[in-house]
């Protein structure tokens, strides 16, 4: 495969007070051009705190970052952070929290092409914020002069990739982007991540609790508990042919359409707490098919 | 209304919910919130509720337990639970009711719960409400009830932030337990929660029905967890309950075009063993 746009080795975080909590542990994975890597994981596993590390929000306490080969794991001087940050760009959660609610759409929009790219003039600015909320499917006419409020939180989204993208980014990454939106409209979201990848060469991380929607969207899925990387490979493979209990566990529980809880095999879940601790343990990623990886624990057979 | 398709009534009705309308006050007037609906709750039935945010499901919950504060108001239909004019209840009577009778698990349970009390006290104070005062009586209740839930009874005089989410959230449906209810409705109760807890906790409370035998109105967004778990399911857009049926009838054959436009939004986890969906002609 290609060289990977972003790699991390081994990357750790241990949030520090009077008891320290490792959020982090060993974490590798390679962002490729083009694809998308899901982590997916429960609260806590650590996931947000990737996407943290990652968009320069706070710094890993272990491990390596590498951006197009380069390592990038210390911020550089100011000059250094601000063209990393306008190549790795990030979708938040929260679409409601993630806009000023005193600003209007453009200003969102132009404003990161004023911080990026000093040297768009007024009109360039405009004619690409334009541009922008054409792509994410928002009517710039009507759009444009909006604010926060007069949105709903779909089109809010919509904003925040367009944010997102203004500076050309060549990794995008997703932090829950559809887990505060209504069900019916959660894949029109979703269905904007495909031709930014395919047309753009977009790398993406594509953060969620909801390993359905990784198949989706991700090529690649990475399952996180307890801040280790617990199975990762192929989407395809690590939904059909799990191979670690939790994410065999995680596949068990996870809601499906018109399969009866009584129908589906339940004995998994009634062994929830011993597949947890079993997780927690610190094995050794082997290698069980081309790609895919899984950490060994005690009690494989599970 | 645009019913397709009415559940009949069924002989052992538990619920009755015959033409509700609640609406909003508001400076513009009355906005409806819920119109006209229509169900009925059978007894040992697990009837789920869905539709997104302003559907009118969680305003439908919250009538039927007389919860509804104002700028709502109940402007028409009536609600009989188990021979009881739920409409008519006032005062102490109206108080006694609820829990006695109807009990409600809400979505937040980090919430529902007094950071400030021990659980032994939280549930004492529910007893007393309802004229329990022997203390040994109540000692024993409450560790039977938490017993129930898979909780260890010494816990009873821990505060709720010893509890993880999902214990918090057991805690919250030992209340919910706590005085035999006909009824008990839960208003996404586990949504705050992993999926892993999530599926815990509803396969213990599917165990608890077996064995108590009440009845669940159960209100979500999620519509995949829905058809596992509910023995019928309604659909609402709009304050207007558009479709009802059986999960599977309503997976494989969905009348309403919006009841297929939630399921399509829903990416399936194994495209590949997916129920086979009735091309449906002359859909409305």
């Amino acid at each position: 495969m290609t060289q990977p746009i972003l790699e991390t080795r081994k990357l750790g975080m241990v949030y520090r007070g009077h008891r320290d909590v490792a959020a982090l542990t060993d974490v590798s994975f390679t962002l490729h051009r083009g694809r998308a890597l899901a982590l997916v994981g429960e609260s806590g596993s650590g996931k947000s705190t990737c996407a943290k590390i990652l968009t320069r929000m706070v710094t890993a306490t272990g491990g390596q970052i590498l951006f197009d080969g380069k390592d990038v794991t210390r911020p550089g001087n100011r000059r250094e952070v601000l063209a990393y940050r306008s190549q790795v760009q990030m979708v938040f959660q929260d679409p409601f929290a993630a806009l000023n609610p005193a600003h209007d759409v453009r200003h969102h929009l132009s404003r990161p092409l004023a911080l990026h790219k000093p040297e768009l003039g007024r009109g360039e600015r405009e004619d690409r914020a334009v541009e922008l909320s054409m792509m994410v499917g928002l009517d710039p006419v009507e759009t444009l002069g909006k604010y926060p409020h007069e949105l709903s939180g779909g089109q809010r989204q919509r904003v925040n990739l367009a944010r997102a993208m203004a500076v050309d980014p060549s990794v995008l990454i997703a932090d829950e982007p559809t887990s505060m939106l209504d069900v019916s409209i959660r894949l029109t979201i979703l269905d904007m991540f495909k031709p930014l990848k395919r047309d753009r060469g977009i790398a993406m991380l594509y953060i969620t609790h909801d390993i359905a929607t990784a198949r989706y969207v991700a090529e690649e899925t990475a399952v996180i508990y307890g801040g280790r990387i617990v199975e990762i490979g192929p989407t395809s493979a690590i939904i059909d042919a799990p191979r670690h209990p939790y994410t065999r566990l995680l596949l068990a529980a996870v809601p499906e359409i018109g399969r009866p809880f009584g129908a589906t095999d339940a004995s998994l879940v009634r062994e929830a707490d011993r597949v947890r601790e079993i997780s927690r343990e610190p094995g050794r990623l082997s290698e069980v098919a081309p790609g895919h990886l899984v950490r060994e624990c005690s009690a494989s057979h599970i | 209304m645009t019913v397709i398709q009415m559940n009949q009534a069924k002989p052992t009705s538990l619920l009755s919910v015959r033409e509700l309308c609640v609406d909003y006050a508001s400076r513009q007037g009355l906005k409806r919130a819920v119109d006209r609906v229509s169900f009925d709750v059978g007894a040992n039935e697990v009837l789920g509720l869905a539709g997104e945010s302003g559907s009118g499901k969680s305003t439908v919950a919250y009538a039927i337990a007389r919860l509804h504060r104002p700028p709502a108001f109940i402007t028409g239909g009536s609600i009989v639970l188990d021979g009881t004019d739920v409409l008519k209840l006032q005062g102490e009577t109206l108080r006694q009711w609820r829990w006695r009778d109807v009990s409600m698990v809400l979505q937040s349970a980090m919430n529902a719960l007094n950071p400030l009390l021990t659980v032994a006290a939280q549930f004492a104070d529910l007893f007393r409400a309802h004229g329990i005062r022997n203390k040994a009586e109540i000692r024993e209740r409450s560790a039977e009830l938490l017993r129930m839930v898979g909780i260890a009874p010494d816990r009873l005089l821990d505060y709720p932030h010893r509890f993880s989410g999902g214990m918090r959230q057991r805690l919250v449906i030992a209340m919910a337990l706590a005085l035999s209810p006909k009824l008990i409705i839960m208003d996404e109760p586990t949504t705050a929660l992993d999926v892993v807890v999530q599926r815990e906790l509803l396969e213990e409370v599917t165990v608890l029905r077996r064995r108590l035998g009440f009845s669940i109105l159960f209100i979500t967004h999620d519509l995949a967890l829905m058809s596992q778990f509910c023995d019928r399911i309604g659909i609402m857009l709009n304050g207007d309950l558009v479709e009802m049926g059986p999960p599977m009838q309503m997976v494989e054959a969905p009348q309403h075009p919006y009841t297929r436009k939630l399921w399509n939004a829903i990416p399936p986890l194994h495209p590949s063993e997916m129920p086979p969906r009735r091309v449906l002609e002359n859909t409305p």
